[in-house]
């Protein structure tokens, strides 16, 4: 019992060990040097200006592009999809590609609310007494913005694999969508 | 102490005891109304309200760039469904699909160090 104890401890303590030396390692690798926290202090105001248009010019787009997402599933893709189901036409495919774009739909929204309030933070920082933290920020909300990134560019190729879902739908049921139902 | 003075200290209390409870009240009334704020803000945040708010402050120079919801056109849901209608559709959802083309929105190029000017200066040999 003892035994199994020690070597369970072991085992824990190992494990601390082991996933702890990572992120020393990458503290120390990222350590910052005068120069750049001077760098950092000198420039930040002209960035923060920058960061603010940047935020500023964000939210329309969002709004719009929001908006617009929406508006593709709720008018086109669900519309489509019911019509086809009263129909009696299988559009399993389609369904399923209108599910994946509005779990997408989901995600760009809360990656954009993530990235809209580190902003927001980033501008309610004193970036000349906190350089380090500031700069650490700025990092941060850059890798969020790369999420919402990646979230237009799924929702794109979604859309393009409705459209050609739909076309494919079309040559399947060329013979029933022509007049001769089976 | 006679009957008098405490027929005169109980008229006294009833006089006063109206008053302290119209400043509870108040008080009562301001501590509710700081916990719904509280509550509705929690909620506006939260929620993701705000960020489709263009009139908070900041924001009032971009109010123009956004585009009218209205001008989107629905594809009827009902009706028979023939080679014409799947044409019909295609072609209105190649259109409408056009404004969100443009995969370069939200670019992380944008908050680049380098771009910000933060990045670590060159190493002078």
């Amino acid at each position: 019992m003892k035994s199994v104890f020690m070597s369970l401890t072991a085992l824990l303590v190992a494990t601390f060990v082991l996933t702890g030396l990572p992120v020393f390692a990458q503290d120390a690798s990222e350590a910052m040097t005068d120069e750049h926290i001077a760098r950092i202090k000198a420039n930040c105001q002209a960035a923060m200006g920058t960061i603010g248009r940047i935020h500023a010019y964000d939210a329309p787009t969002y709004i719009n592009r929001n908006q617009t997402y929406f508006s593709i599933s709720d008018k086109m893709m669900a519309r489509l999809n019911a019509r086809l189901a009263v129909n009696r036409f299988d559009a399993s495919a389609l369904v399923k590609t209108a599910s994946n774009y509005n779990d997408t739909l989901t995600q760009f929204r809360s990656a954009y609310k993530q990235y809209d309030d580190s902003m927001a933070d980033i501008l309610r920082m004193d970036c000349k007494r906190q350089p380090v933290t500031f700069y650490d920020k700025v990092r941060q909300t850059q890798e969020e913005r790369r999420k919402v990134n990646e979230a237009v560019l799924e929702l794109k190729s979604l859309i393009d694999q409705y459209e050609q879902g739909v076309e494919s739908f079309q040559i399947q049921h060329a013979a029933q969508l022509s007049g001769v139902r089976s | 102490m006679t009957d008098e003075t405490l027929h005169h200290s109980e008229d006294h209390e009833n006089v006063h005891h109206p008053r302290r409870n119209i400043v509870y009240f108040i008080i009562g009334s301001v501590l509710v109304a700081f916990a719904l704020v509280l509550v509705s803000m929690s909620l506006y945040i939260s929620s993701g309200a705000a960020q489709l708010d263009l009139s908070r402050p900041g924001y009032k120079a971009v109010q123009n760039e956004v585009e009218p919801s209205d001008t989107f056109v629905s594809f009827p849901a009902s009706g028979e469904v023939n080679n014409t209608v799947i044409e019909q559709f295609l072609k209105l959802f190649r259109k409408q699909v056009k404004s969100v083309d443009n995969t370069d929105v939200f670019s992380p190029a944008a908050l680049d160090e380098q771009a910000l000017g933060l990045d670590s200066p060159p190493v002078e040999n």
